[in-house]
């Protein structure tokens, strides 16, 4: 596959579990939260991981790609740094957008899915790209409400956006099953519509369900059913790299090895 | 008006509108779920909230009970501002608190004894 | 983990035995040292602590509850032993000390003290004219000796602090600190702390205080009001501490006197 190597399977770091993903057997690679890292100062354990030739791939959550407002270069060049700090052969964020008409929400929140959205996004997202050093992938989002008048399936969305910008798809499974759950959207649709060929790497992540509402936490254990989309996606595509986000209330290092273990499982299954 | 900065300009007014209505007590856009309204805004608030103790855990702690409730209130009044900082969130909540006398001005208890130590 | 240095039990918790030997700080530490021994506490590279997250309950103190709770979400290690270790739960673990006679509420020695015991001498000299100073001199001294120092630590609990030993490295924890050593080993070695982090856990003692920049004091007679080491310090029976042995006080931040050692955690 062009650009992308084989990544294998890795873990979100995160400075709270440090010394749990140094120690952690089965890493393959990380991803680390761009806004977190400081350029001139790499946290000890980033700079740990990256002498054992473990990739650091940074990640995103505040460029608002989706967003109406004009692009914050600031932003992208920051990501830019981290990525040429960490030797990254890849950057991401969202498809998204989190701050409009002076507010921040704070969060990733769902674009409309209209032409008027998509050329934004299209825009923005060419820009980025410019002022990257590296390849740029986008992740689709959980979404707990549904804009109206959507004019595309999410995975129509994204298609175009990937032919528009020939941007990297970063798929999270998690999202897929939360939008199913919550907004009834389909995985399977949704993976029929996306290149596939385009998939830079795939994010796995925990979720609780209250109530009605299936939320996304990366706080929780990881459903079996998210595990089963991504079961449904590497039944059609052997992906390139799969990663378990866990942002919050990390349990022991034996239960993170064990849910590691549980997607190389899934992965392997489908590998000759 | 080029098409693009047209669409633009659409854009953005919808995304405000959603903004408001989630984060500032706004009046919900047309065409949204009431429902999933309600449920956005409370994942958004409970997030907000969740990254302010984190950043502020001796204001949570000395908030006991009432952390939520008092982050809660401060939240629709303080909408955050593009810009701001989750840190000045932070901050910002516990001079809220200090302003309407829900925080000790300065909390200093010393157990003399040991301070010797 | 640790080789025993000897078989020899105590019949008393980590808690109580790091409170004999250098105070709630102390105490405090031994508490985090044995959530870390169970899998209950994580720390990290920024000196951070958080609870392991989990469904069971898993403190068997209320100093370790209150550990448990005070992380939920990550906090610096130094607050987490600073806030425990002047909370209602280690009080009470002194005030039990303080029942069951292992420790007493201490008498430091000040002004008046001196005061009483410069008069004695004065009148001694006195004396050597008129004898009858003698008597004043002899009552200043029996004031003096009713208002000699105290030492916090009883002679029961000097002995409980004897009879304890790193047979684990919790209790290692609780008699030497973080940043002790038991041996030629230190002591955050033993639980794969990254030397900064281990550092980072007892209290920084404030330079600001003059009585130990004072007459190059030993460590025993540094802190005026509750020495922390000397008699009641750092084990006074084990080698690796301030006073028995050969070992200097305060080198190498392993025991008191240095930057945090013994004593360290405390309330301020």
């Amino acid at each position: 596959m062009a650009g992308i190597k084989d990544l294998g399977v890795g873990i979100g770091w995160r400075s709270e579990i440090d010394l749990t993903v140094e120690r952690l057997p089965g890493v393959d690679f990380v991803e680390v939260v761009a806004e977190n890292l400081h350029i001139g100062h790499l946290p000890e354990s980033v700079t740990l991981l990256l002498e054992r030739g473990i990739p650091v791939l940074p990640h995103a959550v505040s460029l608002s790609l989706g967003g109406a407002e004009e692009l914050d270069m600031g932003r992208v060049e920051h990501l830019g740094a981290v990525a040429e700090a960490v030797g990254a052969p890849m950057v991401s964020d969202h498809v998204c957008f989190v701050r409009a008409g002076g507010l921040d929400s704070g969060h990733l929140m769902p674009v409309p899915r209209t032409r008027d959205a998509l050329d934004v996004l299209v825009e923005n997202v060419t820009l980025a790209q410019r002022n990257l050093p590296v390849p740029l992938a986008l992740e689709n989002v959980a979404a707990l409400l549904e804009w109206p008048d959507g004019e595309l399936s999410e995975g129509e969305f994204l298609a175009e956006l990937v032919e528009r910008t020939d941007c990297w798809l970063l798929v999270d499974v998690a999202n897929l099953y939360a939008n199913a759950r919550n907004i009834g959207t389909d995985p399977e649709r949704f993976l029929d519509e996306i290149p596939l060929e385009r998939l830079a790497y795939v994010h796995v992540a925990g979720g609780v369900e209250h109530g009605e509402v299936y939320h996304d936490t990366h706080a929780h254990a990881v459903l079996p059913e998210v595990l089963g989309v991504l079961d449904e996606l590497c039944s059609r595509v052997n992906p390139p790299g799969v990663l378990l986000e866990r942002d919050d209330n990390y349990p022991s290092d034996t239960e993170i090895a064990s849910e590691l273990a549980a997607i190389r499982a899934v992965v392997d299954k489908h590998r000759g | 008006m080029s098409d693009a900065a047209a669409a633009r300009e659409r854009l953005a007014s919808q995304q405000a509108a959603l903004l408001n209505a989630l984060l500032a007590n706004g009046p919900a856009p047309a065409g949204f779920d009431e429902r999933r309204l309600a449920v956005e805004r409370r994942a958004l608030l409970s997030k907000r909230r969740s990254v302010a103790r984190m950043l502020g855990p001796s204001v949570a702690d000395e908030l006991g009970d009432r952390f939520q409730p008092l982050f809660d209130a401060y939240a629709v009044e303080n909408p955050r501002r593009t810009g701001s900082r989750a840190r000045e969130d932070a901050a910002r909540f516990a001079e809220w608190c200090r302003a309407s006398g829900e925080l000790a001005e300065s909390r200093k208890s010393y157990w003399k004894f040991w301070r010797t130590n | 983990m640790v080789t025993p240095t000897t078989t020899r039990g105590t019949r008393f918790t980590p808690e109580q035995i790091g409170f004999l030997a250098a105070g709630p700080g102390r105490a405090t530490e031994a508490a985090l040292a044995r959530l870390l021994d169970a899998g209950l506490l994580r720390v990290s590279r920024d000196n951070r602590v958080s609870a392991v997250h989990q469904s069971r309950q898993g403190a068997t103190t209320a100093v370790e509850a209150r550990l448990l709770n005070q992380t939920r979400t990550p906090v610096s290690l130094k607050s987490a032993v600073k806030i425990t270790s002047s909370g209602t739960e280690v009080r009470a673990l002194h005030q039990q000390l303080l029942d069951d006679g292992l420790m007493q509420r201490p008498r430091p020695r000040n002004a008046a003290w001196w005061f009483l015991l410069a008069m004695a001498v004065v009148l001694v000299a006195v004396s050597f004219q008129s004898p009858w100073a003698l008597v004043g001199a002899a009552s200043f001294l029996l004031m003096g000796i009713w208002l000699r120092g105290r030492k916090p630590v009883t002679r029961a609990g000097r002995a409980a602090l004897r009879s304890a030993t790193a047979s684990d490295r919790v209790f290692a924890v609780a008699l030497y600190g973080f940043t002790g050593k038991v041996g030629t080993q230190e002591v955050g070695d033993l639980f794969d702390l990254p030397k900064d982090v281990a550092r980072s856990i007892p209290l920084k003692q404030k330079k600001k205080r003059r009585s130990s920049a004072r007459g190059g004091a030993s460590c025993g007679a540094a802190v005026a009001s509750y020495s922390s080491c000397g008699s009641t310090g750092c084990g006074s029976s084990h080698s690796h501490s301030c006073g028995s042995s050969g070992h200097s006080c305060g080198g190498g931040g392993s025991s008191c006197g240095g930057g945090g050692g013994c004593g360290g955690g405390g309330g301020d």
